[in-house]
């Protein structure tokens, strides 16, 4: 009988413990004699602990990005811009140097996935879905939410291939596909037609191209 | 008697006073309520994305809902207007920690879908539209919901077993596992693609500082995102912890005094929570959009 009284005491007391207030029980003091560490050893211990977790997580991810430092890049570019023709071959080779695992999925760099992208837009050029926004009146607020729904970071991923990065490729060579669809043009033509079109704009600062083009281009980035 | 009334205030509990929670309460209420009817009210934000974006805003509604209704509670019971222990208080008690339950455990899956989201709109771009149609965003949404509802249902119920608390804390570290290593790898997948950009003959000084200002960003909105889910979260579940491993330590008894903090913390995440995912640095813009459907 005292058994079960004392468990439903401690059962009442363990649920007390998690969503009420009122849950420091007269029963079971704690002793606490003979310490011989701070009494608020744990919880100081734990957040030292959890402010060095964060702060070394930010370290490692801004030392991954130091090995891409300013300074750095200098060597390569030097290597690389005596051959601007062959960019087709600079980018596999850099790709090799990289982790593969990582940069396969992209089907090496951002040529070979605008022209991918391209070949998609043509296929799926017959989809209802994709026609449904085209006509809508609020490109420009849409636009604003398209970048507005990245943050920085994915800014930044959008140049590995997010989808909104893919909208700004569209758009910004939509009337250049028609052209291109017409001929049979071979990937490296592309890509120095595209780094003529100020990729690095693209790349860098796609909100604001978004944005820029707003009235004149449809919005394929709400069409999901 | 005595003795032991002096060692329990070794320790004593660290009380939060009830404006802290109905301030904390009535602002994270107020901004889940605007990401929630924005979403809804605004057809341009009818993608898996937002849809992911406003399920969270509204898990995190009704945790701050609940958790304002039970202070006002607990302020009306210490005033004497309402009896603690009577049959129709602890029966809306249970209601209330169901209510909180499920709204902690969606938001937990909430963080997992969105990352996932991010993750397939990264690595699987081209077939994005393909993999994450609304369909599926409403099955798995769908799923969310029902497996949150039943889990709070039976937690509470079964509260008094010590397995569900280790399959609370079990699978609050496998989400949080997964959720910093999707995020890490969209990082170094983008820092690497990045670099490869980098390395094209563009010759211009101002290109590499940008990206690599635009990465450090990167870096930055990384360890805002992962960080403020580790700060708010993580002493909490570490107080599930310490009930079930040493209840009668008297470290660990200090540590349990200061559980309304944690309780603070939790509710201070779902503030914070529109400004890491919804509200961006084109808020203005997110506000039109309500403004004008």
């Amino acid at each position: 009988m005292s058994d079960f009284h004392n468990r439903s005491q401690i059962s009442a007391r363990r649920s007390d413990y998690v969503w009420q207030y009122e849950y420091y029980e007269e029963e079971e003091p704690v002793s606490f004699d003979g310490l011989r560490a701070h009494r608020y050893s744990i919880v100081i211990g734990f957040w030292v602990g959890l402010a060095v977790f964060v702060m070394f997580m930010f370290f490692v991810l801004t030392l991954l990005t130091k090995t891409g430092a300013p300074h750095q890049e200098n060597p390569d570019l030097a290597e690389k811009r005596p051959r601007p023709g062959s960019c087709l071959v600079d980018i596999n080779g850099h790709q090799e140097e990289n982790d593969k695992a990582f940069s396969r999925p992209l089907l090496a760099g951002s040529r070979s996935y605008f022209n991918f992208y391209i070949n998609e837009e043509d296929q799926d050029q017959g989809r209802p879905k994709r026609d449904d926004n085209r006509s809508s009146a609020r490109d420009k607020t849409s636009r604003g939410l398209c970048s507005s729904g990245m943050d920085e970071m994915e800014e930044d991923l959008e140049a590995a291939g997010g989808h909104g990065r893919l909208s700004g490729h569209v758009e910004k060579t939509k009337t250049d596909r028609e052209f291109l669809s017409h001929f049979n043009i071979p990937n490296f033509v592309n890509l120095d037609h595209s780094s003529t079109l100020g990729e690095d704009d693209l790349l860098y600062e796609p909100s604001v191209i978004l944005e820029r083009q707003a009235q004149a281009h449809n919005d394929h980035c709400d069409s999901r | 008697m005595n003795s032991g009334l002096m060692n329990q205030t070794d320790c004593p509990e660290v009380m939060v006073p009830f404006t802290v929670f109905f301030i904390v309460g009535v602002v994270s209420l107020a901004e889940n309520l605007l990401v929630v009817v924005a979403v809804i009210r605004n057809r341009n934000l009818h993608s898996p994305m937002y849809c992911f974006i406003c399920s969270l805003a509204a898990f995190n509604t009704i945790a701050s809902v609940t958790k304002t209704w039970e202070n006002l509670m607990i302020v009306l019971s210490d005033m004497g207007q309402l009896e603690k222990r009577g049959p129709s208080e602890t029966k809306l008690d249970d209601v209330m920690d169901s209510l909180l339950c499920m709204s902690f455990v969606g938001s937990i899956f909430s963080f997992l879908a969105i990352a996932v989201d991010r993750y397939i709109t990264i690595f699987h771009a081209l077939r994005y539209h393909n993999i994450m149609t609304m369909q599926r965003t409403g099955v798995i949404l769908g799923a969310i919901w029902t497996t949150c509802g039943m889990l709070a249902v039976l937690m509470v119920k079964f509260f008094d077993f010590k397995f569900v608390m280790i399959c609370l804390v079990v699978f609050f570290i496998i989400s949080l596992a997964v959720i910093c290593f999707l995020y890490v790898y969209m990082f170094m997948l983008a820092r690497i693609h990045a670099k490869n950009i980098a390395a094209l003959p563009i010759g211009r000084k101002s290109r590499r500082q940008q990206r690599w200002s635009s990465i450090m960003r990167g870096a930055l909105t990384l360890t805002i995102l992962f960080g403020a889910f580790v700060v708010c979260w993580v002493p909490f579940f570490l107080h599930l912890i310490i009930i079930m491993v040493c209840p009668m330590n008297p470290y660990c008894e200090c540590y349990r005094s200061l559980f309304q903090l944690h309780v603070v913390l939790m509710m201070s995440h779902a503030l914070i929570d529109p400004a890491i995912y919804a509200f961006r640095r084109h808020q203005c813009t997110f506000v039109v959009c309500f403004i004008y459907p």
